[in-house]
């Protein structure tokens, strides 16, 4: 028997602009088990944001239920859904969305500043563990500016892994990526999937989405069907067979040398 | 403890990042801690040096000047309160003192009034009529009194020509007796003083002050020589050490001549400016006033119930009143400067909200990892609180610096006390959590969808 890590009833969200009403989402019915990988696709407007923050508790639903690892999450007022954000859900933006006045350690450290857990031997060791994880060991007093685009995810997914989190949840993580990077960063959330971390995450692109194991439709806030993907990509040997950028360009240089 | 010092560093951070902007932020309260905490220091150093002036003459010294009539506006209404003060002072120290004026005057207060009146120091409340003092009231109280010694008639005549060889000038010419270097603190540097004798027979002698002799004679001895006031023939026979200043005068640009021989060449009257006297203890103050009255009001042939002509002050008194004065002085700049405090924080609330603006995406990112509202409120009353605590701290620096060319250019010796600064650090923390707790809370209710869309 699954359990049910999230599960939604008929959740609608409404949002005012001036006099006009938008029905973002009407009436989500959705179901994800521990440990699944879990996509959610749809057209630009489709409300799969809209649905992904109402997932990830940054915002509430207008009405309907939630229940996120068993707790009623439209019961709860802000600070305990800061709460649930700090410990239960890592969250991975489009756009990186990191400080860029912190390096890397500041970045990655700031929700465990933010759940109050005192440990300071043990906080730095769990730190350049994490970053260690996602790759980074060698940048960890650099700034996010110094970072490339597929860098600076990485250090949002170590981020969202530091407070352990029972599930993570990504917005178009590949978006503002090239398809080399964004592959790797598929292949991180592969290897966390295969360690028994629940995900999920939003993408317009069916490529990324044959990565998780099941896709979900979204058109016009309503849920409009739903696929088991029976083979996943394994992003590992995606990279193997993709040509490396660097590689051409170095053979290049290296021809360029010889014709001198 | 750790997250105290996590803000105290983002605040740092953020302060360090726009460093022109915090610096003039800042400026408000450096100003306004530096000037209420220098006009302090400094308002003490003045008190302290009037006080060691006025203590050097000695707290028991009194000083009796003529009677001039006061200037009443409302006649019956005065009576009216007069009479009720007596009835007042009647029923508090029973019949002590005598009916001055029995019964006089239409409006004779009200009984309902006497609860109310304030108590007022009897010597303010005083009737005194005109009058005048001679050298006989001198005698009579050095005839008579038992509280009271080193008497001394003061005849102040005021600028008047003085000239020694070709040189003239004007200087300040006090005429007395020879009680009054005991009186005053002065000390003869050379020669002496003018004797009892000189002032018996009215001897054309005179002492001079310390900048009279560097003035007119410079590396010359005085001592024997001759010089002229107003015209008059005189003989140097003492100069005095210098003695600094009183009250912004100094007795070191005065000359000082027998008080018979003035009247007979310079003043041409037989009435003199004050008498001087020094109590033998400090613990007969108030008896020696009320002897010195008898005296003169005998001596004077007042009747019982009559006004006194002549009105008796202590430099006690004086003290009071100089120490009051310098108070009042120092309140209301300090107040003022307080003003620009006020400024200062207004400055600050000003760029905190522009700071929340700024960073509004940095809440949204806090917020969507789990910063709770009271941590974007503390982050934010910590940055507010370490600008302002900043500023107090520079603005003592600026009060050390305004203290110190003070100190290095005026003759004062002003000390910076540790409770104004305690009070200006104290206060500039508070200016911080007052000024920065609407934009700390405008940032911490924002929503975290909203702020992260925030361009």
């Amino acid at each position: 028997m699954k359990k049910e890590i999230i599960l939604t009833k008929e959740i609608t969200k409404i949002y005012k602009v001036g006099d006009i009403k938008v029905n973002a989402l009407r009436g989500i019915n959705l179901e994800i088990n521990e440990g699944e990988f879990v996509s959610i696709m749809g057209p630009s407007g489709s409300g799969k944001s809209t649905l992904m923050n109402i997932l990830g508790c940054l915002d509430k639903p207008t009405s309907g239920f939630y229940y996120l690892d068993g707790i009623n999450v439209m019961d709860l007022n802000d600070n305990q859904l800061a709460e649930i954000r700090n410990k239960k859900v890592g969250f991975v933006f489009q756009t990186f969305n990191l400080l860029p006045r912190l390096n890397i350690i500041g970045n990655v450290e700031l929700p465990l500043i933010y759940s109050r857990r005192e440990q300071s031997r043990a906080r730095k060791d769990l730190i350049n563990e994490v970053i260690n994880s996602v790759g980074l060991a060698e940048w960890i007093k650099h700034k996010p500016g110094e970072l490339s685009g597929g860098q600076r995810q990485r250090v949002a997914i170590a981020r969202a892994l530091i407070n352990n989190p029972a599930i993570i949840m990504a917005d178009e993580p590949t978006g503002n990526l090239d398809s080399r990077t964004g592959e790797e960063i598929m292949a991180i959330f592969q290897e966390l999937n295969r360690s028994g971390k629940t995900i999920i995450f939003v993408t317009h692109e069916i490529e990324i989405a044959r990565h998780s194991g099941r896709i979900i439709y979204l058109r016009d806030g309503i849920l409009c069907g739903e696929e088991l993907v029976k083979e996943p990509v394994d992003a590992c040997k995606m990279l193997e067979n993709m040509p490396k950028l660097e590689d051409k360009i170095n053979n290049f240089s290296n021809n360029n040398s010889n014709v001198i | 403890m750790k997250r105290i010092l996590e803000n105290i560093k983002i605040a740092f951070n953020s302060i360090a990042l726009n460093k022109l902007r915090s610096f003039l932020t800042m400026l408000g309260i450096i100003i306004g801690v530096g000037s209420v905490i220098a006009v302090t220091s400094i308002g003490s150093a003045a008190e302290a040096s009037i006080t060691e002036n006025i203590q050097s003459v000695g707290s028991n010294v009194i000083t009796i000047t003529p009677g001039r009539e006061r200037p009443f506006s409302g006649g019956s209404e005065r009576e009216s309160f007069r009479e009720v003060q007596r009835e007042s002072d009647e029923s508090r120290t029973g019949n002590s003192r005598p009916a001055e004026e029995p019964g006089q005057g239409p409006g004779t207060g009200g009984g309902g009034f006497i609860g109310g009146v304030p108590m007022i120091e009897e010597e303010e409340e005083e009737e005194i009529v005109a009058g005048e003092l001679y050298l006989e009231d001198v005698s009579a109280l050095k005839e008579k009194s038992g509280l009271l010694e080193n008497i001394a008639p003061v005849l102040t005549l005021g600028n008047l020509n003085f000239s020694y060889g070709s040189s003239s000038g004007n200087v300040s010419v006090t005429a007395t007796s020879e009680e009054y270097p005991s009186l005053s603190g002065y000390e003869i540097d050379m020669g002496s003083f003018f004797t009892e004798l000189d002032v018996l027979n009215a001897t054309s002698v005179v002492v001079l002050g310390y900048d009279v002799v560097t003035d007119y004679f410079g590396k010359i001895n005085p001592i024997g020589e001759e010089v002229k006031i107003n015209g008059e023939k005189f003989i140097v026979m003492g100069t005095l050490k210098s003695a600094g200043y009183t009250f912004g005068m100094s007795a070191d640009n005065s000359i000082f001549i027998p008080v018979t021989t003035a009247q007979n060449k310079l003043y041409g009257a037989d009435t003199i400016s004050q008498i001087t006297a020094k109590v033998k203890s400090e613990d007969f103050m108030d008896a020696a006033i009320i002897e010195a009255k008898s005296i003169l009001r005998e001596q004077h042939s007042i009747l019982p119930g009559e006004p006194n002509d002549f009105e008796i002050s202590s430099s006690e008194q004086l003290l009071e009143m100089a120490t009051s004065v310098t108070d009042t002085l120092v309140i209301t700049l300090a107040s003022i400067a307080a003003i620009s405090l006020l400024v200062g924080g207004i400055g600050i609330m000003n760029i905190m909200f522009v700071s929340v603006t700024e960073r509004t995406r940095e809440i949204g990112i806090r917020k969507a990892i789990g910063a709770k509202n009271r941590d974007i409120l503390i982050q934010f009353l910590t940055e507010s609180t370490v600008l302002s605590l900043s500023g107090g701290t520079a603005g003592i620096g600026l009060a050390c610096l305004i203290t110190w060319i003070i100190n290095t250019f005026t003759t004062l010796s002003s000390l910076i006390t540790i409770s104004p600064v305690i009070i200006a650090l104290a206060f500039s923390t508070i200016i911080g959590l007052l000024f920065g707790i609407f934009p700390a809370m405008r940032a911490a209710r924002l929503s975290p969808i909203e702020s992260l869309r925030y361009e």
